[in-house]
């Protein structure tokens, strides 16, 4: 446990020393502040853009608050997880590559231990960039549309949150074997390849991970009950066959050859 | 709607000028990038979040 | 009871054996030079001693403990090509390095500061590593192996990648070391080995050769040898082979125009060597009578 510990400091000081738990959070913040921004100025962002065919802007309704914030976080759902799975995908994948992890595995931990310490502190980047997005996003809709249940934004980040370190956690476990490039590449291809089946299908897999992101939206539309039980345990274990993969798999690869 | 709240869009533009400003500090201490130096100062400095983005990601080889 | 006991150990890949069943004890104390060609399995040796490789087969023993007992918390290791995060000072790995072998943080700090003043680093200590030369990353590496004060070092051919004058600090480092720890270092030059170490096990193709102390071997095989040499041309070199049938001499390597010889008796083989070159009117360049040398031994090992 105190190894863990010690690792993860090193993990955390890394992630500052590379400006990633500097710039993630700012462009999660930048992303949600944009939201509430572009839906409440729409008629004069295309005043502004000129040939508005007349008419148009007249039936232009402001979303409801709790729509904007389910729209701010959806935003994370593209482009945060493309930012957060290019910043996780060297996170096993350099250790291996550079040799650091052959004069790491040689004192007493295991890899499990380095796996356990890598994702803790991928999960407070990501808890920290989500937070912050999401108060500000939530901050601007009340300053523009309307009120918000602060402790429904909070359960909402909070699931897509969840559906995000599924991603990360993918990433992380392609991350042991291969090269950076391409376990963000499949990472991500596996989420939107989750997604996407989970649009077609949405009865049959609504107790998959990929049923998170409609969950949130639910969640804060306070649209009737909502089940998070199912998606909530598979993606609790999809995370767990994940760490406890590349824990497997980053014993094997070690060695640089 | 009559005006724009500017001091709602401030902060925007302050944030991603300090996202800029964070890559050309992290710019100036880096050894190796890949690709010119002076590429990336002009993406950092006319790209916006996008450029700031594309910098952060692929633009340093060593962190 | 010696330190570290390895019996039979193995490790083949698919059809390729890099380690062919050794088998060999380090007592406490002593500094033992894993010497060999490249390629002769040192390398996956250490590994496996530092249990980043699964043997195939075999067992190792640490300090009399039960073979497959972690003894990782006694051991230092430094690998052929170290590696370090770029983006860390020396004194923060060394640090990162104590605690990670269990050490509390002040404990840390205090052990890594003793185990880069001890290497010479202090001056750079608070720098980047990313900036450290390769003389510097080497020292530096010495520094993490040592600095939760192992019983056991291994090194992966400290000094091989060095300049001359890096490989100098190395050496001399090492000398220092030794003094205090068991250690355990491999290299493929022969004269590294002799000047530091106790011990030599020599491995060729995955098996060992030869191994026991320096001193044991040199005499064991400093045997009478006549070394000669003579002008190119058929005559010299023809009778350079009909030698080799003389009853003096137990063993003959013939290379080109020269000639090492065994001999039973130096005396009766200088004598009658020296005579026949005489009558027979050889172009002889070089005559030497000695004795083998662990050199002649390590020759004879690789060139098998």
């Amino acid at each position: 446990m105190k190894s863990v510990w010690v690792f993860y400091q090193k993990e955390m000081l890394e992630l500052l020393r590379s400006y990633k738990l500097l710039w993630i959070p700012v462009v999660f913040i930048i992303l949600g502040i944009m939201q509430p921004l572009t839906t409440y100025y729409m008629p004069e962002i295309l005043k502004a853009s000129g040939n508005v065919p007349p008419g148009l802007l007249e039936g232009y309704v402001i979303p409801g608050a709790a729509t904007v914030m389910a729209q701010a976080l959806g935003q994370y759902g593209s482009m945060g997880m493309l930012v957060l799975a290019l910043a996780t995908m060297n996170s096993l994948s350099g250790e291996r590559y550079s040799g650091t992890v052959e004069m790491v595995l040689v004192r007493p931990l295991t890899p499990a231990t380095l796996v356990i310490a890598k994702w803790a502190a991928l999960l407070t980047l990501l808890m920290i960039a989500l937070g912050l997005g999401a108060i500000a996003a939530g901050y601007y809709i009340e300053q523009l549309i309307g009120s918000l249940s602060w402790s429904t934004v909070l359960a909402a980040a909070s699931i897509y949150g969840l559906w995000l370190l599924c991603a990360v956690s993918m990433t992380l476990l392609f991350s042991a074997f291969l090269r950076a490039p391409v376990a963000a590449f499949l990472g991500l291809l596996l989420t939107a390849g989750l997604a996407l089946a989970h649009s077609l299908l949405p009865s049959w897999l609504d107790w998959t991970p990929a049923a998170l992101p409609d969950l949130s939206a639910q969640v804060l539309l306070q649209a009737g009950s909502v089940s998070l039980v199912g998606p909530c345990l598979s993606a609790g274990i999809l995370i767990l066959i994940c760490m406890g993969g590349a824990s497997l798999l980053i014993r094997r690869n070690i060695l640089p050859n | 709607m009559d005006s724009v709240n500017w001091g709602l869009i401030m902060p925007l533009l302050i944030l991603q000028a300090l996202l800029a400003i964070i890559g050309l500090i992290s710019l100036a201490k880096v050894e190796h990038t890949r690709g010119p130096k002076w590429l990336w100062l002009i993406i950092l400095i006319f790209g916006n979040l996008l450029g700031s983005i594309v910098y952060f990601t692929v633009g340093r080889k060593d962190i | 009871m010696p330190l570290l006991q390895v019996t039979n150990l193995r490790k083949s890949y698919g059809k390729h054996t890099s380690v062919d069943g050794i088998s060999f004890e380090i007592e406490q104390g002593r500094c033992v030079a894993l010497l060999g060609p490249n390629g002769a399995g040192k390398t996956t040796t250490l590994r496996m001693l530092a249990g980043l490789l699964q043997p195939t087969s075999g067992a190792i023993s640490f300090d009399g403990s039960h073979p497959g007992m972690d003894y990782r918390r006694a051991l230092g290791y430094l690998p052929q090509a170290p590696a370090f995060y770029g983006w860390m000072s020396g004194m923060e790995y060394v640090t990162f390095a104590a605690k990670l072998s269990g050490s509390g943080s002040k404990e840390a700090a205090s052990m890594a500061a003793t185990a880069i003043e001890r290497v010479g680093l202090t001056q750079d200590a608070r720098r980047r590593i990313g900036g450290y030369s390769g003389g510097m990353k080497q020292r530096l590496g010495l520094a993490q192996a040592l600095v939760h004060r192992p019983r056991l070092l291994l090194l992966d051919e400290p000094v091989s990648a060095l300049d001359p004058l890096g490989r100098r600090e190395v050496m001399e480092l090492l000398r220092d070391i030794r003094e205090e720890t068991t250690v355990l270092f491999s290299t493929h030059v022969l004269h590294d080995a002799e000047e530091i170490c106790d011990d030599i096990i020599l491995m060729n193709r995955g098996l060992i050769a030869e191994q026991g102390a320096l001193s044991q071997l040199r005499s064991k095989y400093s045997l009478p040898v006549i070394r000669m040499r003579t002008e190119k041309n058929d005559g010299a070199l023809k009778w350079l082979e009909t030698l080799a049938s003389k009853p003096f001499i137990v063993e003959a390597r013939l290379s080109g125009d020269g000639a090492v010889f065994n001999v039973s008796d130096v005396e009766v083989a200088r004598r009658s060597i020296l005579q026949e070159a005489a009558s027979l009117d050889i172009p002889l360049l070089q005559f030497e009578a000695g004795s083998s040398t662990l050199e002649d031994l390590f020759m004879k090992v690789v060139g098998a």
